[in-house]
């Protein structure tokens, strides 16, 4: 994915400076270190999860860096085979054209097409599905929109895109719902005192689960809902650009252009010590010895680690400022 | 409402469903843990591998496992129409899925599978290619799956059947691409996945690589797979490797006398 052209001289500059001993890049980072990252959650009021992340964004006047806006929106669904009973995620990134400026609209949709065919079958596999995406089983359930609109990118695409995913996911509240049985009215006709009517008795022997629901309701409009199930589950992806023998973490737009190939691999912490990887793609032309993979992926492992107990940290803690510290702050008002 | 979307071709019916017969109803629930008939588990499938099978094209095959079949026609290297100078040549990999390739039937335009499949098969012979050899010419690959058994081995056995052509075309290569994938139900590994074994297993991996040289082109995966089973997977996949491409050497050696 070339996002900018770069001369050979550039290219081999970048490359003797990352392979040089100090490693040298050209913001000063060591070649392991990240770029500011900012996230805030819930900033879309009308959704029912989102978040809002940038990679590498200016601090002064908040210019330049990765910038992606995810969010989640739930619709009803009717389930028409079995496949989507219990819900289903579909997952949708589009790449904003002032992101790209220099790519024609058919190169734009094939970008598209693919950021949103690794996270699409990433996120949407049954091992990472949540529980209570079900409305009335084998009738209704919920859709679960995950839109990702990428409107700035200065490299490390992937590891934004899932890290927003994780985030939107996280702060995904599924409403409540009801369910509602229809009953048909008694008749009426007949006199009270005429004839004895037998009403039809259930006999005790009965013990059919007989699923009446036909439709459902919220109980509680204002209700934002439950807490969108699993979302320790949800993964975290990291981009190991690779030179030669080393490899490097957050690379910049010149910096991706000049190393020829990069393994992305997506962990995911349902059990905090032992990941399980979800996704794992090679992009790029050079070659890897299957020693040098394996290394490789146990090293994806360790970096994700840090990766996803600071990810976790920060949003628990957008959490914590958005529900009670919104409350002490609303509290002391009045 | 206009109910003709494509005015170029005799629509159906809007709504169609797929024909449940009754003993399918029954088999279906026993699919979950099936063992396998006829092969074992760390076994794959025979292939049939034919090169030059489209005269047509500079260079072609046609591979068939058991359930998979896929024709693959090189044509180039021919001159890049439309692109900027470009000092290397390019590799263009476009694959199609024949309407009645699958059960349900799929739209004879194309759509986002295709272009992944495109994508993974492009990326397992990107190193494999001397592109240096060929600058400002394109390379066009074009795949057509006639009947398909899942992903996995669409993009497995594409790769085989491209890495073929490509040689049964002439094009100077580095070496032979084969690639195999591996399903991981539970602790075990099953080599080579049809699609219903892909569907109930955990996490599937598909790794390309040339034999001869040593070295991966492309590593795909998918599902939940421990970071332990991952490293166990590719060595497996590696060793099948290994078995197919002593099969594709065979079928380019067979072939040769018929192009002379």
């Amino acid at each position: 994915m070339a996002s900018t052209s770069i001369s050979k001289a550039e290219k081999s500059y970048i490359q003797a400076g990352l392979l040089a001993n100090p490693p040298r890049r050209a913001d000063g980072r060591s070649l392991h270190d990240f770029r500011v990252i900012s996230l805030e959650t819930g900033f879309a009021p009308l959704s029912n999860g989102s978040a809002h992340l940038s990679i590498g964004r200016n601090p002064h006047n908040g210019s330049g860096g990765t910038d992606i806006m995810a969010s989640v929106k739930l619709e009803v669904e009717s389930i028409e085979e079995d496949a989507s009973d219990g819900g289903r995620i579909v997952c949708n990134v589009s790449c904003s054209p002032s992101a790209y400026p220099h790519l024609t609209s058919g190169a734009l949709d094939d970008l598209q097409y693919d950021l949103t065919t690794v996270l699409h079958q990433t996120l949407s596999h049954p091992s990472l599905h949540p529980k209570n995406l079900s409305i009335i089983p084998r009738k209704k359930s919920w859709l679960l929109n995950l839109d990702l609109l990428v409107t700035a990118d200065a490299g490390n695409i992937y590891d934004a895109l899932f890290m927003a995913a994780r985030a939107a996911l996280w702060d995904t509240k599924v409403p409540r719902t009801r369910s509602v049985e229809y009953k048909s009215p008694k008749s009426l006709s007949s006199a009270s005192g005429d004839m004895d009517v037998d009403q039809d008795t259930t006999s005790g022997f009965d013990t059919r689960k007989v699923a009446h629901a036909t439709d459902f309701e919220l109980p509680d409009y204002w209700d934002e809902g439950e807490i969108l199930e699993g979302r320790e589950r949800w993964p975290v992806a990291i981009t190991l650009n690779l030179v030669k023998t080393i490899h490097f973490l957050d690379a910049t737009l010149q910096e991706e252009a000049s190393c020829a190939s990069r393994l992305l691999v997506v962990h995911s912490y349902e059990s905090p010590t032992s990941p399980t990887v979800q996704s794992m793609r090679m992009l790029g032309s050079e070659e890897l010895s299957i020693l040098h993979l394996k290394n490789l992926i146990k090293e994806a492992e360790s970096h994700t680690n840090t990766m996803f107990s600071s990810l976790t940290a920060k949003l628990e803690d957008e959490d914590f400022r958005r529900n009670q510290k919104a409350r002490e702050r609303f509290g002391k008002r009045r | 409402m206009q109910s003709a979307f494509d005015r170029r071709r005799i629509n159906g019916p809007e709504d169609s469903y797929h024909p449940v017969f009754a003993n399918e109803i029954h088999e279906s629930s026993s699919h979950v843990h099936r063992i396998r008939e006829n092969r074992k588990i760390s076994d794959i499938r025979p292939i049939f591998l034919q090169p030059g099978l489209i005269s047509q094209a500079n260079g072609s095959a046609y591979i068939e496992t058991e359930s998979m079949k896929i024709a693959c026609s090189v044509y180039g290297p021919r001159q890049s129409k439309n692109t900027a100078y470009n000092e290397k040549g390019r590799l263009n990999v476009e694959v199609k899925f024949a309407p009645y390739s699958c059960e349900l039937r799929r739209s004879p335009l194309r759509d986002a599978e295709d272009r992944s499949i495109a994508v993974a098969i492009q990326q397992a012979l990107l190193s494999s290619v001397q592109l240096e050899h060929f600058p400002k010419s394109t390379i066009d690959i074009f795949l057509v799956i006639i009947e398909a058994d899942g992903i996995e081995g669409c993009i497995a056995s594409g790769s085989i059947a491209a890495s073929t052509a490509l040689a049964d075309a002439g094009i100077d290569m580095y070496g032979l691409v084969t690639s195999c994938a591996t399903a991981v139900k539970g602790t075990d590994l099953w080599i080579d996945p049809t699609q219903e074994e892909s569907n109930t297993a955990n996490g599937t991996l598909i790794l390309s690589c040339m034999p001869a040289l040593g070295i991966v082109t492309n590593v795909w995966q998918s599902g939940r797979i421990a970071p332990s089973e991952i490293l166990a997977c590719i060595d497996a996949c590696n060793d099948r490797c290994t078995d197919i491409h002593s099969v594709v050497a065979q079928a380019l050696l067979d072939s040769a006398p018929n192009k002379i």
